[in-house]
């Protein structure tokens, strides 16, 4: 083979490499346009499902929401300690059911509530245990009753819903815990109950104050959400 | 196992807070024996490197427990109930000396050790880290009210319109930057594999900070 056979078959050695990169190219931008001309199908798919998956934005928000509800919470370990029924319920009712909402609104998916509840529970386990407690079982109360009747968080009335029982159910639990752990050793050794709230008018009159403020502070949340989707800052 | 760490383990500290308010709460009514533990948890913990919280919960313990032993003596007359109420309110604020003293990132890096879903460490992680920015973007709105003569927030017009819709505004767009930065430093919520930088190693200090809170314990209730 001479010299220049052999530059001739390197020529074609290396025309053919270039063919069939630019083949191997081609096929992968013809794979990728696929995905992505699929992804919106798939997206609205996704969009239709009860449960989906959650991404980092999500989980986010929902911190954010979380640190929000801590911060105006903060005086539950306060008010916590006052034996009158339904005191913590009336005084963080608002801050607890405006930023859930909120929540709720911008990630209408199934656990957000209980996420939101168990970030606000990593510190108000250090100052109300037992209202920790009672927060995550009505978390997942409340996040069932929605997906009972509502199917899921699309509609804005299951918002409103979640926002509005998730704090007032908490009720029944503290009753029990005040009722039956709240009392000091009187002068001659007895069991003396500090609970103050045992009569049923001012525990129906509490529950009533608590359902109503828990339904504005919902309500607030809704019509803030609504605002901020109106202006575009609120996005899916 | 290290011999003596500084600081206590995260877990340990979480479980400890847990232990202390409840068995504080239970153990309320018996006065002086809760009043004992108390204050031997509150030494302890001195020792054990939660000093700076401690002395940062004291005097807002006295302030409170003082004030609710005020109101509570003046409405039932007896010094025991005033007396119960600062013994909760020594448990719940002891309680929280633990967790204060256990940094945010700690905290995750514990939690990440013992296999916790990245989501939840990452939402423990942002709720935690996020109270003193919270309190930053609060203080701006209410300036910015201030510079636009907005009025009081007492008024319910105002603060709907001028401070709940710019701060919930101003933390949704926080929300979207800091989840593009969470992303772009390589968090993923699938079954990713990762790695902890600097691992949380349970010490011997530890150990015996569990053992001295348990003996207390022990020792309240027989005696």
């Amino acid at each position: 083979m001479n010299e220049e056979e052999k530059k001739t078959t390197e020529e074609q050695d290396a025309a053919q490499a270039l063919i069939a990169n630019t083949e191997e190219i081609a096929e992968s931008a013809s794979e990728q346009e696929n995905v992505v001309a699929s992804a919106p199908a798939k997206e609205a798919e996704d969009e239709n499902k009860i449960f989906r998956k959650y991404k980092i934005k999500d989980i986010v928000f929902l911190a954010i929401m979380a640190a929000c509800m801590l911060v105006t919470g903060a005086i539950m370990p306060l008010v916590g300690q006052i034996p009158v029924f339904g005191i913590i319920q009336v005084c963080l009712g608002l801050q607890f059911s405006i930023f859930p909402v909120i929540g709720m609104m911008k990630v209408r998916k199934p656990g957000a509530l209980l996420f939101m509840s168990l970030c606000c529970g990593v510190v108000l386990v250090f100052m109300n245990t037992v209202m920790f407690v009672c927060i995550l079982i009505c978390a997942v109360i409340a996040e069932g009753l929605v997906l009972l009747i509502f199917r899921g968080y699309k509609k804005d009335s299951a918002c409103l819903f979640a926002g509005t029982i998730y704090f007032p159910v908490t009720l029944p639990f503290l009753y029990i815990y005040y009722r039956f752990l709240y009392s000091w050793t009187g002068e001659e050794g007895q069991a003396v109950n500090a609970f103050i709230g045992s009569s049923a008018g001012m525990a129906v009159g509490m529950s009533i104050a608590v359902l109503a403020i828990c339904f504005v502070g919902a309500l607030i949340g809704v019509i803030i959400s609504r605002e901020l989707k109106k202006s575009g800052v609120l996005k899916k | 196992m290290a011999l003596w760490n500084k600081k206590l383990y995260p877990l340990v500290a979480i479980l400890a807070g847990l232990f202390i308010i409840v068995f504080g709460l239970v153990m309320a009514r018996e006065l002086l024996a809760c009043s004992v533990f108390l204050a031997a948890v509150f030494v302890w913990l001195l020792l054990f490197g939660c000093w700076k919280s401690c002395l940062h919960a004291l005097p807002m313990f006295i302030i409170v427990a003082g004030i609710f032993f005020g109101i509570f003596y003046g409405a039932t007359g007896t010094v025991n109930s005033g007396w119960a109420m600062a013994n909760r309110f020594g448990a719940v604020f002891l309680a929280i000396v633990p967790g204060m003293s256990t940094t945010p990132v700690r905290m995750t890096r514990s939690l990440s050790q013992v296999h916790t879903p990245r989501s939840v460490t990452l939402g423990m992680l942002i709720a935690m880290s996020f109270v003193p920015m919270l309190k930053g973007e609060i203080k701006r709105v209410r300036e910015a009210m201030k510079t636009r003569g907005a009025g009081s927030v007492l008024n319910p017009k105002i603060l709907y319109r001028a401070f709940l819709v710019p701060l919930v505004m101003r933390l949704v767009n926080i929300s979207d930057t800091l989840a593009l930065s969470v992303e772009t430093r390589g968090f993923a919520l699938g079954k990713v594999r990762y790695t902890i930088y600097k691992r949380e190693k349970i010490a011997l200090s530890d150990v015996v900070f569990v053992l001295g809170l348990i003996a207390g314990a022990v020792l309240v209730i027989v005696l």
